[in-house]
């Protein structure tokens, strides 16, 4: 399959997101799995007559949600990556898995910035391009909002350049 | 007959009167019914004003959209407006025009009338003209692909001057009036003429019980009709036993052959029946740049699928027409609503793939073979429906344990299971594989039936390369080409993750050369 005996290889895209990241997604985390766990450990406290291995249950949630909660946003700021090129969009994401998307710009038809409630408190924007698949959206997560105005009006102006219908 | 560009606004057919009263009638019949009963029972004193309600209230609104519809065509676009209250007009671009359909459902054809679709790319609505006489509708059909045509052609060559390379014979024959300017535009090219690519071959319905798409269908209508059985008197509880007591004495056997052999008999019929009827006159054929299908019985379809926008072929061989050596074919297209079209019924796969060749205009990415994705992928096909299986079996145990029941009938579906795993397992590994043939990415897949699917390189929009945590210890990718074509994604499943760089970076030379370090030693 190789062309010239090395192995290619894909590399990382250059920027880290926003380390403002990181107690975003501890936070939003911590809002959900607390949900989980207080639910559990009510269902435990309320509900007579359940089984002695329930409580391990309830244990075990409860240890896999810090777990979460303390690793998850570590390890998807060490992956979560992004680089917008002259030609291309490139992102790489996940923390359990990874997902690497790359788009040509010549193909971007919309760009769009987000920012929710809490991402506004960490001072976070994301940004979503679309081109005219379906399977096709590339989301960067968390960047901070000065870095997505700026990354939204370069990628704004230069799909504005471009001309046919980008499929 | 349909107006010449720059002329004013048409009505659609006056035969539309007929049509659309009817069709109303048949909308209104239910709830009118209703309300008369309803009134009967109530006052007799009503009559006088209900009932011609009732009888020209269809009739006038069914005559409205005829008096409120006109369209007309200018040099550079088809216009459509309509409404009563809120006027719309709607307009396409010619050079816009992707597809024009037609359909005829019966009440069309014994009227002769067609209804005219037609799309325009990238937005999904499209301008429905229902209904024109249908030799209008031919016309105009013909009409807005030439036109469009001519519209792409001079868009793509920017005029110049020679008039001395153009034959003589073709300004002649289509624009006379311009024989006094010396510096015309060179004319278009007559439109091609059209080739016949494929065409019914009453043969090809032994295809036809061996394709399942209707199987839904006729279990869904079987279902229906275990409603009303429900209701028949022979459905009680004794009659019930009784019968179950002589069925088990005299006839179980006899009973269960008689069945299975019925239900074989009606699937025969229905699965011909409908094979006759969806396919009936069947004719692919290729004018305009365009491929145009054609079929049907009772109701009448034309399809029109602009060949520019074709991006690809999709050839699937469900199991059963795998025995049986029959194939299925669909184009993959960008900016029509459903980018998935069948362009052939079930057929052999010789004629699948001679007309799949003839549509992406090269010999090769639907036979050509494919580079298999090794041991691992082989090992994951396996796993994945292993599991998948060991899920269902895990419900069922619970299910056994909750009910309590005999342990020896789970043994005997989970084996079953296990095995069709198995196979199931097996089967999804033999058709994966990929290859880039040219300018096509062709990529082998499906879990049962085999699928070969066929991108123009040209087509593909992006990349995607996900890993699982379990794809990431043992170095696989899938590899999706993300497309706006079908169903817009082409997905290269379990390859191995250098590999997948590899293709991706080769399919589309350019767009990873920034993110590729070539010269990695190999691990």
């Amino acid at each position: 399959m190789t062309d010239v005996g090395g192995v290619p290889v894909l590399r990382a895209p250059a920027n880290r997101v926003s380390p403002q990241a990181v107690p975003f997604w501890t936070v939003s985390a911590l809002l959900g799995d607390a949900v989980l766990v207080v639910a559990a450990v009510l269902v435990w406290l309320l509900v007579p007559g359940l089984p002695g291995w329930a409580g391990l249950v309830v244990l075990l949630v409860a240890v896999a949600a810090v777990a979460h909660v303390v690793l998850m946003p570590r390890i998807r700021y060490r992956v979560h990556r992004w680089e917008v090129t002259d030609t291309a969009v490139h992102t790489r994401e996940g923390w359990i898995g990874r997902q690497t998307r790359i788009a040509p710009i010549s193909r971007v038809q919309t760009v769009d910035s987000r920012q929710g409630a809490l991402m506004r408190l960490f001072g976070l924007a994301s940004i979503t391009v679309t081109t005219a698949s379906a399977a096709g959206p590339i989301t960067v997560d968390c960047l901070d909002a000065d870095t997505a105005r700026r990354v939204v009006a370069q990628l704004t102006a230069i799909t504005a350049a471009t001309e046919d219908d980008a499929t | 007959m349909i107006p010449e560009p720059g002329e004013g606004y048409v009505r659609l057919s006056p035969r539309k009167l007929l049509l659309d009263p009817v069709k109303a009638v048949g909308q209104m019949v239910v709830p009118v019914a209703i309300a008369l009963i309803g009134i009967s029972r109530s006052d007799t004193k009503f009559w006088p004003i209900i009932l011609p309600l009732a009888v020209f209230g269809p009739l006038v609104l069914g005559a409205l959209p005829w008096l409120t519809t006109h369209y007309r065509l200018t040099a550079t676009q088809i216009q459509v407006r309509s409404g009563v209250l809120n006027k719309t007009t709607s307009t396409a671009p010619l050079d816009r025009v992707r597809s024009v359909d037609l359909e005829a459902s019966l009440l069309h054809r014994v009227l002769g009338l067609q209804k005219v679709q037609i799309g325009t790319g990238v937005d999904d609505d499209r301008i429905t003209l229902d209904a024109l006489a249908a030799p209008d509708a031919q016309a105009l059909r013909t009409t807005l692909l030439t036109r469009r045509a001519v519209a792409d052609q001079q868009a793509a060559t920017p005029p110049v001057d020679q008039p001395a390379d153009q034959p003589a014979d073709q300004s002649l024959g289509l624009l006379p009036d311009q024989q006094s300017r010396p510096v015309a535009p060179p004319p278009p090219a007559p439109p091609a003429p059209a080739v016949a690519l494929a065409r019914i071959d009453w043969s090809w319905l032994r295809f036809a019980p061996f394709s399942l798409g209707r199987l839904v269908l006729l279990v869904g209508g079987l279902g229906v009709l275990s409603q009303f059985a429900d209701e028949l008197p022979i459905w009680n509880e004794e009659t019930a036993t009784s019968a179950w007591e002589w069925l088990t004495q005299f006839a179980v056997v006899a009973i269960v052959l008689v069945l299975a052999v019925g239900a074989l008999t009606l699937w025969l019929v229905v699965s011909v029946a409908g094979y006759v009827l969806q396919w009936w006159d069947f004719r692919l054929v290729r004018e305009h740049g365009s491929l145009h299908l054609t079929s049907g019985l009772v109701t009448t379809r034309s399809i029109t699928v602009e060949e520019a926008k074709v991006r690809g072929v999709e050839l699937t061989e469900p199991v059963l027409m795998r025995l049986v050596g029959g194939a299925e074919l669909s184009t993959l297209a960008t900016g029509v609503e459903n980018g998935v079209t069948q362009v052939l019924p079930p057929c052999p796969r010789e004629v699948a793939v001679a007309v799949g060749e003839a549509v992406l205009d090269r010999p090769g990415p639907l036979t050509g073979r494919l580079v298999a994705h090794g041991p691992k992928a082989h090992r994951r096909a396996w796993f994945r429906q292993l599991r998948n299986a060991l899920d269902v079996i895990v419900l069922l145990a619970l299910g056994w344990w909750w009910f309590d029941l005999t342990w020896w009938w789970l043994a005997a579906i989970g084996a079953t299971l296990l095995a069709l795993a198995a196979a199931a397992g097996e089967a999804s590994y033999r058709h994966l594989g990929h290859a880039l043939a040219g300018d096509h990415l062709v990529v082998g897949g499906g879990t049962f039936a085999r699928i070969r699917t066929v991108l123009e390189t040209d087509g593909i929009i992006g990349w995607v390369v996900s890993q699982s945590w379990w794809q990431r210890r043992i170095g696989l990718a899938d590899l999706t080409a993300t497309t706006a074509a079908g169903t817009e994604r082409v997905l290269v499943r379990d390859v191995r993750l250098d590999v997948a760089v590899a293709l991706a970076d080769r399919a589309t030379p350019g767009l990873l050369t920034d993110f590729v370090e070539p010269d990695r030693v190999p691990a």
